[in-house]
């Protein structure tokens, strides 16, 4: 799910640069404390063997194929913020060298595939990888990698407006289900064979979670993955919940900061309050940049 | 394979190639959002960009039809969701996000076909863009083209021991994963022996370009004039 340019508007594409930015900052000093010095070259080569990963292919069905996502088994072979940091470097090569995915947009789709794809598919394997059968574990993090990365990319399209027939959405995240569910079945093959190979590539984890923690975490994650499921099944249904609770009313309130709704407000208005609206997106993702990077400077001089 | 025509393309002479990366950096850029803000997609303005965009790939002496045919990589996800649009009963809109993403893609195909991905990485680290990252893209790119020649193999190997294909078999799955297994044991020695040869050829975490970037009066004669005419084309 890459989105090329065009299809999302300002305040999305904006917003989510501006989100992503930091957070990639952030993932990117964590990666370099804790991969060892030898990471430059690691986390680089890893992320062209996902590229070639992706040539490989597993025969799902007659006459079809799919291939590895890697998010979850980068994520547990190498941490998640190094695997964040890999998919981001993915997703620029793709972006710039291939237009597979576009310029504008990457920053959503870093923020889909790369910050929210290494996290979901970590977080299975941060709970229960310390069991009899990590492998297991990293297959459910493949699962939830695939389908929380694509629901994302899957909402960013409708918050910017991009009409789409609503038979279609049930229709949408049924294939989202069945590609998680091959990336899950892949990741465990794969994951089985890599620890075949060196036990050590594989990180072990170290300190066992709580009952309660994994607990929670499981029930929220059902329940997440249910909610989303049951969203885009009958996407009237929720709204006329929201609508009868006061939530939509409320959501549509918090929603008005002035550049979330230029669409709305400035659509009659002239070139000049669209074009002010785009560059003050602009210049704050800009502003947000130049902030990180002095305080990842200040920080790495200290 | 695909590095070998944008290679290609971006060691070619011609003035825009030689620009500042940082300059054809802006004027993409400035091209990229004036496109992505556009309201609709009137005829007459996207025209604009589109003759802006030949004009440019002539000038610069690269294929018209190749660097059309390359951006038409972002056609199946662009006909997907534009085909939605279209049941929706919006078909303007549709055709809008169509003639927007292609058009996008183009400028980056260009981009590219000036400038080589090295050199681009290098222009982004004076906008700031963490180094730490830009050595990981860096690395990957120069590795990209080695490992999938590997993962080639593999597959060609495979298929000669008739073991490969999209035919759905027992024993496939385990042949594929072993294969992905043994890449990912092969990269990772790799990355080692790139580590020691870079530690051994005084790597002090950075790279050094052969020719340091110079930024000129034609690169911000350039810049200027490309994000002019891209503002100009935005609010006609």
């Amino acid at each position: 799910m890459h989105i090329p340019d065009g299809f999302l508007s300002v305040p999305v594409w904006a917003g989510l640069a501006a989100v992503s930015v930091p957070l990639v900052g952030v993932a990117a000093r964590r990666a370099q404390r804790e991969v060892q010095e030898s990471s430059v070259p690691l986390l680089g080569v890893m992320g062209a063997f996902v590229f070639g990963a992706q040539m490989i292919n597993f025969p799902l069905a007659p006459g079809t194929s799919g291939h590895l996502f890697g998010a979850a088994l980068l994520a547990c072979t190498l941490g998640p913020a190094a695997a964040a940091v890999v998919m981001t470097a993915i997703l620029t090569v793709q972006a710039v060298v291939f237009q597979d995915g576009g310029v504008l947009a990457l920053g959503a789709n870093v923020f889909n595939m790369a910050l929210a794809g290494a996290a979901a598919g970590y977080l299975p394997y941060w709970a229960w990888g310390r069991g009899s059968r990590p492998a297991l574990a990293v297959a459910v993090g493949g699962f939830l990698s695939v389908i929380v990365s694509a629901s994302l990319a899957l909402a960013e399209l409708r918050l910017s407006g991009l009409p789409m027939p609503g038979a279609v959405l049930p229709l949408a995240w049924g294939l989202f289900a069945l590609n998680a569910l091959a990336e899950a079945l892949i990741t465990f093959v794969v994951v089985e064979s890599v620890d075949r190979l060196h036990p050590g590539w594989i990180r072990r984890m170290q300190t066992p979670r709580p009952a309660v923690t994994k607990w929670f975490l499981a029930a929220s994650l059902v329940l997440a993955v249910v909610g989303v499921a049951v969203a885009s099944a009958a996407p009237d249904g929720l709204e006329r919940l929201a609508e009868n609770l006061g939530i939509a009313h409320r959501a549509r309130v918090l929603w008005e900061t002035p550049l979330a709704d230029y669409e709305a407000r400035f659509l009659s208005g002239s070139w000049v309050r669209r074009a002010a609206a785009a560059l003050a997106g602009i210049g704050i993702t800009a502003a947000v940049l130049m902030a990180t990077a002095k305080l990842l400077q200040r920080r790495r001089s200290v | 394979m695909h590095h070998l025509v944008l290679e290609e393309w971006s060691r070619k002479n011609s003035w825009i190639h030689a620009r500042d990366p940082r300059a054809k950096l802006v004027a993409a850029l400035a091209l990229v959002v004036a496109i992505g803000t556009c309201p609709g997609a009137p005829a007459l303005r996207f025209g604009g960009y589109a003759l802006l965009l030949g004009a440019a790939a002539a000038s610069a002496g690269l294929p018209l039809a190749g660097t059309l045919w390359r951006a038409c990589v972002i056609l199946p996800f662009a006909a997907v969701f534009g085909a939605m649009a279209w049941v929706a009963g919006h078909p303007e809109r549709a055709v809008a996000v169509l003639l927007k993403s292609f058009l996008s893609a183009w400028v980056m195909v260009l981009l590219t076909g000036t400038t080589s991905p090295p050199v681009l990485l290098r222009a982004m680290e004076s906008f700031r863009v963490p180094r730490f990252l830009l050595l990981v893209t860096h690395i990957l790119y120069r590795y990209l083209f080695v490992i999938s020649e590997q993962a080639q193999h593999m597959r060609f190997a495979a298929a000669s021991r008739g073991g490969a294909g999209r035919r759905l078999r027992r024993g496939g799955w385990q042949a594929a994963a072993g294969a992905v297994g043994t890449l990912f044991a092969r990269s990772h020695a790799r990355a080692e022996a790139v580590h020691r040869a870079m530690l051994a050829r005084g790597f002090r975490g950075d790279f050094v370009l052969l020719s340091p970037l110079r930024f000129g009066a034609a690169d911000g004669l350039f810049a200027a004039w490309a994000v002019a005419t891209a503002t100009a084309l935005r609010i006609l």
